[in-house]
């Protein structure tokens, strides 16, 4: 491979999202006016911040190598636990806290299964998944459950001007990534995902590292569950469906990499999730068959770790140990 | 010697040893079967009636007909999450061929064999895409074919706008409302799997590449080939199974197989095939799927809700896993 | 500083004396009743640089994993620091001052070179890591390990040199009052090399000792004080470095004992096979020539011929690219340039192409790509020619041939009949997996064998037997390409030895030339 190619693909594939995300605004901006302007961009920014935030969760957990399929379900069942509480006369900070209080337990759980009982993440993840839709269902009896109106209320409320939900989005954002920038605990998450053995070898307490990732995933649904209440006001049968999926998607459209080690919250997830959320926003401007939306985003998807796979072949291939040197 | 791998000491005949060798014993599943049913026969109405039987049976041949093709996968160390919506996919396309209103070839004699041979080859694309992504391009598996699932039942619900299509010719539709043709093809697939799977030069590499694909490698197994080659016959078993399950439900539907996903890898694991490549068999998917049905069955009829029986099969799909986990520690420690 | 002079000879009276940083007594250690080191008995005073010298396998790196806490000696005792010194794992090693630089570097490339030297020890205020003093305390250990780099640079955009020097700092941090470095130069350029040597004298002038691995003898003599050369686990030589040379050290490393450890050979001019047209009785007709192959940074100027019924050797250190080359020759890995040819014809393409084509290639670890461990022994034999009892590509019809085909070869390399061919290759002993190996190829009649460490970890009997097999391979016929880090084993089994060095071939011997001084001065680096 030469160095040109070197100096130019290299950056491409490391910075393909952002690429791709004004790639996007300029292809929906050119098409339709309407996407410029303040109020859809703040909308725009606003509809992404649940997404944003259970792909901020999922960063962690990628970051070591691992997935958490269960991300839609954890937000289905602690929405279920809250609207039960709510219609019991719970008061809103009492609902609150149940969410963050179902997301933990639950991140313990998958957490648990994956550290102590080896179970492959996936697996893993994939059967909480099930076992927590149908937790979910049963709880609301597959009935839609309307919410008080004290969940659309922090939707729509407004400190200083800007909505609530980016005041959480950006608390959330500023948190994890100062966490991962700025803690042991974080630069140890990059050396667990980088190199297990390793990391077990330089004495880090490998498996408590990896259960918090759950643990901090769980929440992040839990979390971004609220806020995609306080857009919809209730919960519906499929509320929280495929939520993994988005999530994952703005993590590895955000340049977190599936195979562990790199990735970044900030300017990464969050950019990710704008993306996604353009997209989608970008085809209901523009009249599109909503049918198309999967299509496209998984379509996106499969790019954007196309790419990762990419970087990730060619980066083995270069750190293969030279036994000579060309020049002494 | 029908045990897996022990530690070729001599038994001891402790209840502690026998345990062990219960729970490594490939038929312990089918044991498995055995006491679900007799535990749950005495408090469940109509369950050992000859009617359930054969709804039983209506509903466990196409699903072992879907989960044979995900052994191959495994087997080969692979997953492929993407069948059930091969299935919807291929149901649709099918239907779209040969029903009777606005089917392209509907009313000619070769509308059903076009139809079929269509979903068949339809099913064979996605598996080779899926392989391709895989091994040429180097992806996980579990995120590539997560992605095809998303992207190939998005595409049959936008093919129909989520309009199930229906009055598909009778010719076809035997295929599965008469069960005998049904056990046929079921028993014909499994059959085929089988054979290829014991007796074929591929079936041979299949379980060296699961084993350990840099050996295969280096032993001149074209490792390539045989990883693309699997996830195509996962896709053309998918595609015949989306022919059965369309037959019964006389229906070409874009959401066919959506909940089947669970069913499929918690069946084929619970089986005794290996998530980790290598090891797996027909029968032993058998019974994985035999135990599911018969759970799901029971779990129906004893009027559990349906979430209530999805939890249970994600506690199935757990065990299945710890059990699948358990099985590769013990030999490993041997 | 003064230094307690090492004794020379087998006599076990400790003499340590204050002044000595580490002592080792009469450490004994074995392994599988194969003993590793004999009585090893030397010591290194503070503010001293011993150097380590011996062939592969002779005993150092048992050594140093005892000093580190990776194992436990069976007899002996070691002092440290005056006082007893018993390690149970590494960190019992590091809590005393015991730092390692290892060959292998254990640095995490998405972190900075500032986050790997704390990663397990942040300064930290509150929950939160202190840049500011992370900073300054790499800065120091960087610039006492010579190295000028900001220490927020990512691990990954540094050298393989640089990167030892990072591990070298890494040993500074916790204050280390023994250094060991283990081959430190491999992988370093010239004037890393420089500054490394730099730093090893600071370190002495700062009172802390030094082991000193290498098989770069001229820098261990510039750079040490004391050098101890070990051969087949026992000291065999104990000075100042003033009073080595260069050849003396190899002579000793070398030894002058032959043992008889292979089975006759008749020369090649009696063996089984066509004569050569090239003249030269002792030559058979060429079989495998490679002719000029080379991948950047791997192999250069690769070139030679392999003739029927020839054995021939290749040796050299560890890293000097003959495992590469094999993998080259077998189409695993890439390369660049070259031309290969069997028998006249081109040989390319995949290893299932060159294994068509005859050749074979028994890999240097059996547990990564030699065997399926969970498979089958019957699998494992099988797994090359399996294509062979396919009657179309759908049917295995002919498992009767197959059968018969798995016997036979099983009593042709002695596989214990006790043995099921269903039994997990996992469950055998080294020796016999390794056969099965073997075996496997066998069955394919290859025309060129290649062979990489054959014997590594297996007992005395099962190498004789694997002796036998490589005899008769080439009695009739065959090519075998031998890779051995054990320099008996290639001058008792091969006819010719080429020996590499850095990634080419320093030197071709035939059997009438064999010398092993030679061999290991040509496989030397510089």
């Amino acid at each position: 491979m030469t160095f040109l190619r070197q100096r130019l693909l290299f950056p491409a594939l490391n910075h393909a999202t952002l690429l791709l995300f004004l790639g996007v605004l300029a292809v929906f901006g050119a098409l339709s006016p309407k996407f410029f302007t303040a109020a859809n961009l703040t909308n725009l920014l606003v509809q992404s911040s649940s997404t944003a935030i259970a792909g901020i969760g999922m960063t962690f957990v990628l970051l070591t190598a691992g997935v958490d399929l269960s991300v839609g379900a954890i937000m289905f069942v602690a929405a279920a636990v809250a609207g039960k509480l709510a219609q019991g006369g719970a008061p809103l900070p009492v609902t609150l806290a149940a969410i963050l209080a179902v997301g933990l337990l639950y991140g313990a759980f998958n957490a648990l299964l994956i550290t102590r009982l080896r179970i492959l993440a996936f697996v893993a993840t994939l059967g909480t998944l099930y076992i927590g839709r149908g937790l979910g269902l049963w709880i609301t009896q597959t009935r839609p459950m309307d919410l008080p109106d004290g969940f659309l209320a922090l939707g729509a409320a407004r400190w200083l001007g800007v909505p609530l939900p980016l005041w959480i989005l950006a608390s959330v954002l500023a948190a994890a990534h100062v966490t991962l920038t700025r803690t042991p605990f974080g630069r140890r998450i990059y050396a667990v995902g980088n190199h297990l053995e390793a990391a077990k070898k330089a004495g880090l307490n490998t498996r408590r590292l990896l259960a918090s990732v759950y643990v901090l995933s769980g929440l992040c649904a839990a979390i971004g569950g609220i806020l995609s209440l306080a857009q919809l006001g209730a919960v519906s049968p499929t509320f929280g469906a495929n939520r993994e999926f988005s999530a994952i998607a703005a993590a590895v459209l955000g340049g977190t990499s599936l195979f562990g080690g790199r990735g970044a919250v900030f300017p990464g997830t969050l950019l990710g999730a704008l993306l996604i959320q353009s997209v989608e926003n970008g085809l209901v401007i523009l009249n599109a068959d909503p049918y198309l939306y999967p299509l496209v985003t998984s379509a996106i998807i499969f790019a954007a770790v196309l790419a990762d796979a990419t970087r990730n072949a060619w980066l083995e291939r270069l750190g293969r140990r030279r036994i000579y040197h060309e020049h002494g | 010697m029908n045990r897996l791998p022990t530690n070729y000491e001599l038994p001891t005949t402790n209840n502690q040893q026998r345990t062990t060798n219960l729970l490594r014993s490939e038929y312990l599943v089918l044991f498995l079967c055995a006491a679900l049913f007799l535990g749950l026969a005495p408090f469940t109405p109509g369950l050992a009636s000859a009617g359930n039987a054969i709804n039983l049976l209506g509903n466990l041949l196409p699903l072992l007909v879907v989960a044979v093709g995900l052994t191959v996968v495994l087997i080969a160390g692979g997953i492929d999450l993407s069948v059930t919506s091969t299935i919807a996919l291929t149901s649709v396309a099918g239907a779209l061929v040969m029903n009777g209103d606005t089917g392209w070839l509907a009313g000619t004699p070769l509308a059903v064999p076009s139809a079929i041979a269509l979903m068949l080859l339809l099913g064979g694309l996605v598996g080779a895409f899926n392989g391709l992504a895989v091994t040429v391009l180097r992806m996980p598996a579990f995120i590539v074919t997560l992605t095809t699932m998303m992207f190939l039942s998005g595409l049959a619900i936008w093919l129909t706008q989520s309009k199930p299509i229906a009055h598909l010719p009778a010719g076809f539709t035997a295929l599965g409302t008469r069960l005998w043709l049904t056990l046929l093809v079921a028993a014909a697939l499994g059959a085929f799997a089988h054979g290829m799977l014991t007796r074929s030069l591929f079936g041979r590499w299949l379980h060296a590449v699961g084993h350990n694909a840099r050996t295969a490698r280096v032993s001149g197994v074209p490792v390539t080939g045989v990883v693309i080659a699997a996830y195509v016959v996962s896709g053309v078993f998918a595609a015949a199974a989306s022919v059965l399950y369309t037959a019964r439900l006389e229906t070409g539907s874009p959401v066919l197989g959506q909940r089947l996903l669970l069913d499929v890898i918690g069946a084929t694991v619970l089986g005794g095939t290996s998530l980790f490549g290598g090891k797996g068999k027909v029968a032993w998917t058998f019974f994985g799927v035999l135990f599911l049905t018969l759970l799901d069955n029971a779990l129906n009829l004893l009027g559990l809700s349906h979430f209530m029986i999805m939890m249970v099969k994600g506690g199935v799909i757990l065990l299945a896993a710890l059990l699948d986990a358990w099985r590769a520690l013990e030999v490993r420690r041997s | 500083m003064q230094n307690s002079h090492p004794s020379r000879t087998t006599n076990h009276e400790p003499r340590t004396t204050h002044h000595d940083q580490l002592s080792f007594h009469a450490i004994t250690k074995s392994f599988f009743g194969v003993k590793v080191l004999k009585d090893v008995t030397f010591s290194v005073g503070a503010g001293r640089v011993v150097g380590l010298v011996g062939e592969n396998g002779a005993g150092k790196s048992t050594l140093m994993n005892l000093l580190g806490g990776n194992l436990r000696p069976d007899a002996g005792a070691m002092r440290f620091n005056g006082s007893d010194y018993a390690p149970r794992d590494p960190r019992d090693a590091r809590s005393a001052g015991i730092g390692f630089v290892h060959q292998e570097l254990n640095l995490f490339p998405n972190l900075s070179i500032a986050e790997n030297l704390f990663l397990d020890g942040f300064p930290t205020r509150g929950p939160f890591i202190r840049r500011g003093r992370l900073r300054d305390l790499a800065a120091a250990l960087l610039n006492r390990a010579g190295l000028d780099l900001p220490p927020e640079t990512r691990v990954e955009r540094l050298s393989s040199g640089e990167r030892q020097l990072v591990e070298i700092a890494r040993a500074l941090s916790f204050d280390a009052r023994l250094l060991i470095l283990d081959e430190p130069t491999t992988s370093l350029s010239a004037r890393e090399c420089e500054r490394l040597f730099a730093l090893v004298g600071q370190l002495r002038a700062e009172g802390r000792s030094l082991i000193y691995i290498s098989h770069a003898l001229g820098d261990v003599l510039r750079l040490c004080d004391d050098v101890v050369v070990l051969r087949d686990g026992e000291v065999v030589g104990q000075r100042p470095a003033g009073e080595w040379d260069p050849g003396r050290m190899v002579s000793l490393m070398v030894g002058r004992e032959l043992k008889r450890l292979f089975p006759e050979r008749a020369p090649p001019a009696q063996r089984g096979g066509p004569s050569s047209e090239q003249g030269g009785p002792e030559r058979g007709t060429p079989l495998l020539e490679v002719r000029g192959v080379a991948q950047p940074g791997v192999v250069r100027d690769i070139s030679f011929t392999l003739h029927r019924s020839e054995i021939l050797g290749v040796s050299g250190l560890m890293g000097a690219g003959r495992t590469e080359l094999a993998r080259i020759l077998f189409g695993l890995d890439p390369c660049e340039r070259g031309r290969i040819t069997l028998a006249g014809e081109p040989v390319a393409g995949t290893p299932r192409r060159r294994i068509r084509s005859g050749l074979a290639l028994l890999t240097e670890s059996r547990r990564d790509d030699g065997l399926c461990l969970e498979a089958s022994l019957a699998d494992n034999l099988a797994l090359v020619t399996l294509a062979r009892y396919a009657r179309t590509p759908l049917r295995l019809l002919h498992l009767g041939g197959l059968r018969d085909a798995l016997a036979k070869i099983r009593e042709a390399v002695r596989l214990q009949p006790r043995l099921a061919s269903a039994q997990p290759v996992k469950t055998l002993s080294g020796g016999n997996q390794q056969k099965v190996v073997l075996a496997k190829w066998l069955l394919a009649e290859p025309r060129v064998l290649i062979l990489d460490e054959p014997t590594r970890g297996i007992d005395v009997g099962a190498k004789f037997e694997i002796y036998q097999l490589i005899h008769d391979l080439a009695d009739r016929g065959a090519g075998v390409l031998v890779i051995s880090s054990e320099l008996e084993e290639l001058t008792g089994l091969c006819d010719r030895i080429l020996v590499m060095s850095h990634g080419r071939i320093t030197d071709d011997l035939s059997r009438a030339e064999f010398d092993r001084e030679r061999i290991l001065n040509a496989a030397l680096p510089g």
